[in-house]
Parts: structure tokens; sequence; C-alpha cells
């Protein structure tokens, strides 16, 4: 009797569960079998009367016959808290749609090439030195060893402030007046004046000159400034230096020519040019890239140093042109506007 | 400046190609800007013929069917015309087919309204001889048919447009640079020979022209020369002298005036002649002129002097301004016969300084600016007056009156060799070094010791060499500066950081382009207008950031923030209907701070408070809060220690819109300062027209703080205990800020714990609406309690909550909500 009972309840539970759908019909069912008045704890409740003797082949028969029970709920519960889990995803995804959320923004073409200079330069020795915007004469000019009235004054037409114009973080020399930087190489002498040699840098940075704005002249514009002052600094140095830099940006095949020039601050000064395969429309033909040269005597004695003792040489590009040249733009002007179809156009 | 290859040839006898030439110039430091061919190019199959006869082309009224022959003799070409300005018999020059023009213009035999035509009659232009092109050429009947053109026309000519360096005055002429192409090449440059025989007196003598001389400024004028020739022929120049001048740009205006141009061109020496009969009083005296004073120069201008530029005056008015430009007044002209000519060395800076104020330049003072060779005045004089004999007749009255003397003496400059050769970092033979300099007439004194000291002397007309290190210039420039070997870097470790400002940069373009900006370039120059709009007329900035000689009016002020450039990019990008939203920049910005300018460290960003893009799945918009979670980023991206900073509320501004935006930092006393929050939507509709919601963030950073100490970080023991949070709801008046709050709560935290600590106190919940009393707003803030060393107890914390709340209720007018 009982033991009937057990089969038709194993069996039962058997049938059932496999298809028991949710977990509410999990638990109605559970409760028939096992509740307080369940089918299996009525029969549990026979068991005071089953006779002595048979006590332990029934108690077996009732657990071997709970442990089949067990196994087919713990199988019906697992089933059912799996597909709980899943009741939560929402629909399936759609790979092929773009995602919402905004991509990540680009650097200015501008600042991509000055950051691969720099670190260029970075890479065999040099660190990024700072300027201010806004100069004196005296360190623009005088100490560069550009004369007052001297023709080299004439090439950089510069926008001034008045006479009345005080800073708070740009010292004068003595009372010579403001301008904007109409290039980089002010920090050269800042630099020296504040340190000692051994000096190696690259000064990034703003410049202004005062030109009518074209294809090719901004009213702003930015420079790098290299400096490197030692006992014992060649000119053969400085055209290993700038032999790597042309190479590493414009790769090996690029030629490169010291062109004899002009600067006050530099004697020996050349035009560095070079000359590339791989360059577009530019190709195979010699490119000005950037002007450099020893650093001048009379720049040493404006900042204290002996000519006789130190050495150094001195470059200066213009990141426009490079990154022109780099990325094949015509105008200037385009870095200016920052219409995003052009900005976007130099990183993935 | 333009050289004419051809003229450049006199002083230069040479077989190098003029090719070659072209590729040796720039590396001597002569930057060739352009080449231009004058003349006609090689042309084949372009000879004279004679138009036999010509009819009209039965299908076209405009074009002439021609007979034309190119030999003697029967045979004939068919070619169609359009001009008209030929007559049978003419001799023409004709195109045959197989000719290629000027321009790639090939000649075939081609077909014209119906009619075959076997190639072309050439105007001058077409053949690149002239610039007429109003016809067809026409020739002298005595040119041989079948003369081909170049045999006709063979004075092809180049012309380099050539940067020469301000320092290089010396190479501004035709001598000049034979000089270097000579040091490059070799060979030697042949100078004209002088056949006038001059003395230099300084006296005048009783016949000439001029009765008096007299050099009043010899502070800027240490040497004056005249010679006075009369009875000259003043006329056309003949056609070589034109041609030449012609062919680097310049008119010919006669032969006297045409000579002194030529030799200015020549040589370098820049020299004047005057019409010895528009001299008043027969007297010339180099002075200063008088402020005000007046004069009409050769260009049809009228200039008013000062009394700090030069002039050479006669009795009654100026008849030059000294170095620059003559007078019109003195202007030798069809009626002069007798000229008195000017050879002098005026100061460079004196020359310059009047062109400039003048703003008029000429190949006068752009040498004289430069400094022009002391030997050189001599023989521009003495040359002029040789070819004025052959050009013009006339006589030279009396000698070559000198007025004083500039210094023709160069000093002797020091020089070694082993000093040279470790400044260039490689090994050179001295003979070399040698050869070099004395290639470019350096005078070389050696010491027979080989690695003694050398004296060099340069010629007079290198007044820009007078160090060693100027010579070590001038070796490298004519040895090559393809000889330098090629090294490898040595870069031996430097102590030193980039800067922290540059750190600082680079770490904000990283931050923000993941964040989704995108980095703009502004100009730094902006509109005056802009700055007085947002600050009005009168505010220090307005008035001190202006520039002193602005270009242009929009471009008239330093920039004082970086966000009105990022608007105009705004503005731009959503009128392409680009619907990005969202950009920064890096740069300086100027402030006025207690009446001093500052240069201020800057970021700014911006971004649009509304998705104009659509998506198929909506995000969140840009807000205040979007914009203060990037300002906290940029603050920690900083190499220094910030201490904590409070946001307040902006309550009124033009730029920022009131109680939408706040700002935290002080320029002038913590050296900061940050804003955020939304723009000004009135201002910004009405300067950009922009009317959407448009949040933004400036940080503001003096320089100076990049000098602090740079942030370190320490270890501090953590707690393996865990945690007890408490919430703690608080009603105040609608007007509390949350900072309020919690430095509340903070401080009587502080006041009241004992034995572990709190970590932290956080807003979690901000409510306003039903259930609470009109002006009241309740924020619930989360406390989170830890001990060092075990299991916190509830009855510990609860014990310090409840002080918590009593001293709330105690010390403030908050309500605690249950």
């Amino acid at each position: 009797m009982i033991e009937k009972t057990l089969d038709a309840i194993v069996k039962e539970v058997n049938e059932t569960s496999p298809n028991l759908g949710s977990r509410a019909d999990f638990d109605a069912f559970k409760s028939t079998i096992s509740g307080p008045k369940g089918k299996l704890t009525e029969v549990m409740k026979l068991m005071g009367k089953v006779p002595k003797e048979e006590k332990p082949t029934m108690g077996q028969k009732i657990n071997e016959a709970k442990q089949v029970i067990q196994a087919s709920m713990d199988d019906a519960n697992k089933r059912i808290e799996e597909s709980e889990l899943l009741s939560s995803l929402g629909p399936t995804i759609d790979p092929t749609l773009p995602s919402p959320d905004n991509a990540k923004g680009t650097l200015h073409p501008i600042a991509q090439v000055r950051d691969q200079v720099v670190e260029l330069f970075q890479r065999i020795g040099f660190a990024v030195a700072e300027g201010t915007e806004l100069e004196t004469e005296y360190y623009c000019f005088d100490a560069l060893n550009i004369a007052k009235d001297h023709p080299a004054r004439d090439m950089q037409d510069s926008y001034f402030m008045p006479d009345t114009t005080e800073m708070a973080n740009v010292s004068k020399e003595s009372d010579e007046k403001y301008l904007l930087r109409t290039h980089t190489s002010s920090v050269q002498i800042r630099t020296l004046l504040k340190e000692k040699p051994p000096i190696r840098i690259v000064a990034p940075g703003r410049c202004f000159r005062r030109d009518t704005p074209d294809a090719t002249h901004s009213a702003n514009f930015h420079q790098i400034e290299g400096l490197y002052v030692d006992k014992n600094v060649t000119l053969t140095d400085l055209k290993a230096t700038l032999d790597y830099f042309v190479k590493m940006v414009f790769g090996e095949s690029a030629k490169t020519r010291l062109r004899p020039s002009f600067f006050p601050f530099t004697e020996p000064s050349f035009e560095m040019d070079f000359y590339s395969p791989n360059l577009g429309k530019l190709s195979n033909q010699w490119l000005e890239i950037m002007g450099c040269g020893m650093v001048d005597p009379e720049v040493f004695k404006s900042v204290g140093l002996d000519p006789n003792e130190y050495s150094g040489y001195a470059f200066g590009m213009g990141i426009e042109r490079i990154a022109m040249i780099l990325q094949g733009v015509d105008d200037i002007r385009y870095y200016y506007q920052n219409d995003i179809r052009f900005l976007q156009q130099f990183s993935d | 400046m333009k050289i004419s290859y051809n003229w450049l040839k006199q002083y230069f006898k040479t077989e190098v190609s003029s090719e070659a030439i072209l590729n040796a110039l720039p590396l001597i430091g002569f930057d060739v800007e352009e080449t231009e061919v004058l003349g006609p190019p090689q042309m084949e199959q372009v000879v004279v013929g004679e138009v036999i006869e010509f009819e009209a082309h039965p299908n076209a009224d405009r074009l002439r069917l021609c007979k034309v022959k190119t030999t003697e003799g029967e045979g004939h070409h068919s070619i169609i015309c359009g001009a008209k300005n030929f007559k049978a018999g003419d001799r023409v020059m004709v195109a045959l087919p197989g000719a290629v023009l000027p321009g790639n213009f090939k000649i075939k035999k081609s077909k014209l309204r119906g009619i075959e035509s076997e190639g072309m009659l050439c105007s001058a232009k077409e053949l690149n001889i002239g610039q007429d092109h109003d016809g067809i050429m026409i020739l002298d009947s005595s040119v041989a048919l079948g003369t081909e053109l170049n045999t006709l026309y063979s004075d092809t000519d180049i012309i380099f447009h050539l940067e020469i360096t301000p320092n290089r005055v010396d190479a501004l002429s035709h001598i000049g640079l034979a000089r270097e192409l000579v040091a490059r090449f070799g060979g030697t440059t042949e100078i004209p020979k002088i056949h006038s025989d001059l003395q230099a007196v300084n006296v005048l003598e009783s016949n000439t022209m001029l009765k008096s001389l007299v050099v009043e400024a010899s502070d800027v004028c240490p040497e004056y020369s005249a010679v006075c020739i009369e009875g000259v022929q003043v006329g056309p120049s003949p056609s070589w002298l034109k041609d030449s001048l012609e062919s680097i740009g310049l008119r010919s205006i006669n032969n006297i005036v045409d000579i002194t141009n030529y030799v200015l061109h020549e040589s370098g020496q820049p020299l004047h002649a005057f019409d010895a009969a528009k001299i008043s009083g027969q007297s010339l005296k180099i002075r200063y002129a008088l402020d005000g004073e007046k004069v009409n120069t050769l260009d049809e201008k009228t200039h008013s002097l000062d009394d700090a530029m030069l002039v050479i005056a006669d009795d009654s008015k100026p008849v030059a301004i000294a170095g620059v430009m003559g007078s019109a007044d003195a202007e030798v002209d069809e009626n002069t016969r007798s000229v008195i000519l000017e050879s002098a060395y005026f100061n460079p800076s004196s020359v310059r300084k009047t062109a400039r104020k003048l703003n008029l330049s000429t190949d006068s003072s752009y040498r004289f600016e430069r400094g022009v060779d002391p030997q050189g005045l001599k023989f521009g004089i003495e040359r002029a007056c040789d070819l004025i004999a052959d050009l013009a007749g006339g006589s030279i009255v009396g000698q070559r009156v000198q007025i004083g003397s500039v210094n023709k003496v160069m000093e002797k400059i020091e020089f070694f060799p082993k000093a040279m050769r470790s400044f260039i970092g490689f090994s050179v033979e001295d003979a070399e070094v040698q050869s070099v300099f004395e290639s470019l007439n350096f005078k070389v004194e050696v010491d027979k010791a080989s690695d003694a000291q050398w004296l060099v002397t340069p010629p007079t007309y290198r007044q820009d060499v007078s160090r060693p290190v100027d010579l070590y210039e001038e070796f490298i420039r004519i040895y090559g500066t393809d000889k330098i070997p090629a090294q490898s870097i040595s870069a031996d470790g430097i102590n030193a950081i980039d800067h922290p400002i540059y750190q600082f940069n680079d770490a904000v373009g990283a931050h923000l382009t993941g964040k989704g900006f995108n980095e703009a370039f502004l100009y730094t120059l902006r509109d005056g207008d802009e700055v007085a709009f947002f600050k009005g007329k009168d505010h220090a900035e307005t008035l001190n950031l202006k520039l002193e000689n602005p270009l242009q009016s929009d471009q008239s002020h330093l920039r004082n923030s970086l966000i009105p450039g990022l608007l105009d990019v705004l503005d731009l990008n959503l009128a392409r209907q680009n619907l990005t939203s969202q950009f920064f920049e890096r740069g300086r910005v100027f402030r006025v701070l207690e009446g001093q300018l500052v240069e201020l460290i800057s970021v700014g960003f911006i971004g649009l408070g509304k998705n104009l893009e659509r998506k198929w799945l909506e995000r969140g918009e840009f807000d205040f809060y979007s914009a203060k979670a990037c300002m906290e980023d940029l603050f920690s991206l900083l190499p220094f220690k910030v201490k904590e900073r409070t946001w307040s509320p902006i309550e009124a501004s033009e730029f920022w819109q009131a109680m939408h935006s706040a700002v935290t930092g002080d320029l002038s006393k913590e050296g900061y300062q940050a804003s955020i929050g939304l723009l000004n939507l009135k201002n910004v509709k009405e300067r950009w027209g922009l009317s959407h919601p448009i949040f933004a963030g400036s940080l503001l950073i003096q320089t100076r703080l990049f000098e602090n100490e740079m942030k370190r970080f320490r270890y501090q023991a953590l707690s393996n205990q865990p945690a007890t949070l408490k919430d703690l709801s608080l009603v105040v008046d609608k007007s509390v800020l949350a900072s309020e709050v919690l430095k509340t709560i903070k401080g009587v935290i502080a006041q009241s714990i004992e034995g572990f600590a709190c970590e932290s106190v956080e807003v979690f919940d901000v409510y306003q609406g039903e259930g609470l009393e009109e002006g009241k707003k309740s924020f619930a803030v989360s406390m989170k309690f830890r001990a060092q060393d075990r299991t916190l107890k509830d009855v510990e914390v609860n014990a310090l909550f409840e002080k918590i709340q009593s001293a709330v209720l105690k010390e403030t007018n908050y309500q605690i909500r249950k």
C-alpha cells in the first residue's frame, strides 16, 4: 500500500516537474508533494503505523523515493532559475547599429604634429620648456642680437602693446615695449638666463606676425624652438640631430641639405631643406623646413655665458608648415576654422 | 633681387651652365625664389617667310588665306591667319608643322573652317620675343627667307629672382654675385676697366657749375663725391642698356638716368644725377631737413620731411632725400645739358629710418640701409663717367670732389684653424681652409706653425665678416654643407623634466578628447567690440588688452577667455549642419589684475545642452553637472595640489547665466579661477545667434602656480573592517547649498566622533515638492563609519547618530525628516 503510493508520487513528480514553467507553478506543485499537507508528507505520517520489523525496509524505500523526488525537483528549480535570469534581458542586440554614445574627440591637427615633433626630440634627451606669448622687445630681439634698426626687425613686423602696459608675470629688462612674440627664440634667452648648461630644450608655442592673412599667413601660428648648449657642441652635432628628425618624420628615404642663410642669433645660419619621394604633389623637390645654426657669440654674451667656453646650436620650425606638408593641406586658414569635418580627418 | 644671367656673364666668364649656377646659388646662401626665361626658347621649324599673296577665307570673314614662301623658288605653304596687319610682300615669322611654341603649343596641319592650314604666322608674344599681340610680327625685308628664329633672336636670357639675406649687401649687384660664383666655381671676376682719369680733390675748382659743396651732417654722411659733366646729350638709351634694365624689371628713362641705375645694379653703389641747371645758387649742401620741409620726389609724390631726415639741398630747396630718392625739381630730362653726379656713403640707420617714415623704399635706400662698400663709391662714379662719355658725350669739368672719407680699413681677424675644426666637428686641411678664404678675396696671413694663429682680412665689401665665427660661416658656406659628415646623435642624459605647463596641457588633451571633446585652435586676437560687449567700454580689460597697432578691427584685443572662440566654432559647425557639439581649447589668455596685465594658462570647453543629432537610442544631454565633472577632472590633472574648493553660484554676469553657473577660486588670491555652467542665454543669442542652451567651463591658472612643488602621493593605511552606513534626511530652505549642509554635518561629526572614523558624508538625494512646505527642499545624506581595528557595534554608531541629530537641530534651523 505505502509502496504503491510512493511509486505513484515518484511517477507524478517525474512526469510533472519537467513541465513546470514558472516559479509559482513550481512552488504550488512542490507544496502538493512536500508541503504540510503534501502527498509525501502524508506518506511519512503513515510510517508510525508500519510494523516494527518492516520499518527499516520501508524507511529505506521512503528515502530512496525522497532522493529521486528531490533530484527531480532540483532539476526543475535550476531550470526555472535560469529562465528567470534570462527573463531580465531586453531584446537581443543588433551589432550593426551605431553606439549612441559620443565617440572620442580628436586633438587638433596642429597639436598632433606638435606632439609628434616634441616627442622625437624628447627621445633624444630634449626637455620641453615653456615661454610666454607676450614678450618684451629685449628678449624677443635685442638679446638675440637683433639690433634696434637692423633690417631683420623689418622681416618681422610685430604686434605691440602700448607703452603704458605693465605685466605682472613677464619681466622686462629695462623700459622696453611689450609685444606678441614673433618667434619662440625668446625662450632661448629666458632659459639660458635661468638655467646652467648643459641645456637641451624644445619650446613649442604660439607666435604672431603682423601679416595680412592668406593661404600661407595667419595672424598667429606655432613654432618649435630647439636649443642645445654645452661645452663642445659642434656643427656636425646639429646636422646629426636634424637629419634624425627629418628621417623620423618623413621617412628614411628623405634627404636633407643645409642651405646657408642668415639669422642674427646664429652664426653660421642655415635653412634646412628636405627632399622626399613620398609626399604626393610635393614629392621630389627641395622644401624648406626650418631655420637653424650655431648660437651666435653675441647671444652667449647677452646671457652672461662665455662664448669661448660654451657652444651650442638652435633651430626653429613652423608647425603649421610641417603640418601642411605632412597632411597635404593647402590653406593655413583651415586650421583656424575648426570645421569638425576637417578636424576629424586626422584621426580614426 | 633680380639678376640677369646674360648680364652676370660679363663679370663671370664661364662654361658653367645656367642650370649648374641655379643649383649652386641656394647652397652658397642665395635662395632662388623663381626663375624667368626672357626671349624665345630653342624652337625648331620657326623660320622667316614672305607673304606672296592672300585672299579672304571663303567661310570666315575674319580669316585670311595666305600663300607663304619660306625658300626662294616656287614652293609655298597655304596658311590661314587671323591678323590684318600685313600686306603682300611682308616678311613674317612662320611656324611650320612640327614646331612647338612657348607654352607647349604644337603646330600641326589642321583644317580651319573647311580649309587646311599648313602652319601659323606668329605674333611677337606667341614667340616670347615681346609683348606685342596686336598682330603678327613684320620683319625687315632684308632678312633672308628660311632664317631660323633662334638665329635671328639669340639673346635668350634667364632672370634669377634671388632672396638676399640682410647681411649680404655685397651680393645686391651683378658684380657682387659674380664674385660669389667665382668663389664657388673658380675663375676670376671680370671687373670693367675704368677709363676716366679723375683725381680726388676736396675743393671745388672755379670752372665747375658747382660753386659750393658742403657736408653739414658729416655724422650721417661721412663721404660725398661729386663730378660735374657738361655738354651731355640726353636721349634714349641704346638697346643693350635698355634691355639690361628691362630684363630686371626697371623702366628705361633716358641715357643718364639709366646709366646711374645700371651702375647701381652692376656694382651695388647707388648714384644720383642732378641737372646742374636746376641747382639754385650752384650750391649743394648735405644737411638735415627742416621740420615740415616739402620735397616733390621723382615718383610724383610730395613728401613732408622732418629734422631727422637727411637731404641734399641747393640754395632754396631739397633736391634729393639723401640715399632714398631725388627730387623732380632737379631731374635730368631731355633738356639737360650739364649734370652733377653724386656718389656717397649715407649712414645705414639714418637712411633706414627715413625710408621707413616716408614709406618709401628704393633700390638705393635698400642698399644704403644695409651699408654700401666704402671702396665702391669711387668705382661707381668713375664707371658712370665712362658710360656717360660713351653714351651721352659731354666732358668732365674739373676732378672728382670728395668731401670726407669713410673708413676703408678692415680689421684683421685672429683665426685659429684648430678652433674652427672643433667648432665644426670634423677635420679639414689648413690648405683647404686657406683656399676657401682666398677664393673670397680674404687676405690670409698664415703663421708657419701648424695650429697657430692666422690673420684674415676680408675685403671692404664684406663688412659683415668681423669675427672668427663669421669666418667659420664663410668657410662652411663655400666648402659645402654637404661635406659635413653624417654622424649619429650623441645624447647623454640631462637632468631636466618637461615643463609642468606642458605636462598639464598634455594630460588635458588626452582627457578631454577621451570625454568626446574635439580640440579647436582659435586666434589669440579678438574683436574689441566683443570684449566691450561683455565687459563694458570702460572696463580695465577693454582698455588694457588692446594692441597698440592692430591690423584689423576684428583682431584688436588679446583674448581674455577661450569661450568666445569656441562659440565661433560651434556656430560655424552648426551653420554647416555639423552636429558635433563638444569642443575645447588649451591656450593662453590675458587678464588685468590690480592694474597689471597677466598671461594665464587656460582650458576652455563647451557643450551644447541639447542633443541635435537624432539617435536611435537617446542619451542624456550635456548639462551643468556634466560641465562640473569635466572641470573637477581638470583640477585632478593639475600637477600641483589645489586646496579644497567650494563652488558658489554666479549671481549676476553678462557672460554666464545667473544661478545656472558657478565659480570657484580667485585669480589674485589662489592663483586660479574656474567657471562652469550655462552661458548667458540672451547675450549668446544676441552675439552669435545661437538659441540653444550652451554649457561651458573655463579654467584660468597663473603661471606661477606651476612653479609650486609638484604633488606627491603617500600611502595611508586601510582598514579591513566592515563599514556602517547611516542616512539622514534634512529639510532646509530652498536657497541652502549642499556644501553648507555637508559642512555642518561634517562639523558636528568632528565634534562628537571618538574611537572610529567617518569616511565620507555624501548627498544621495535632493527633493522638493509634494509633502514639503513651500520654499523648502530636502537633502538625504549618507554617512559611512569605520573603525581601524574592529567591527563597529550598532550601539556606538547609534549613539553618535543621536548626537549628530541633536547637534544639527540645535545649531541649525534644519528639520530632520523621519
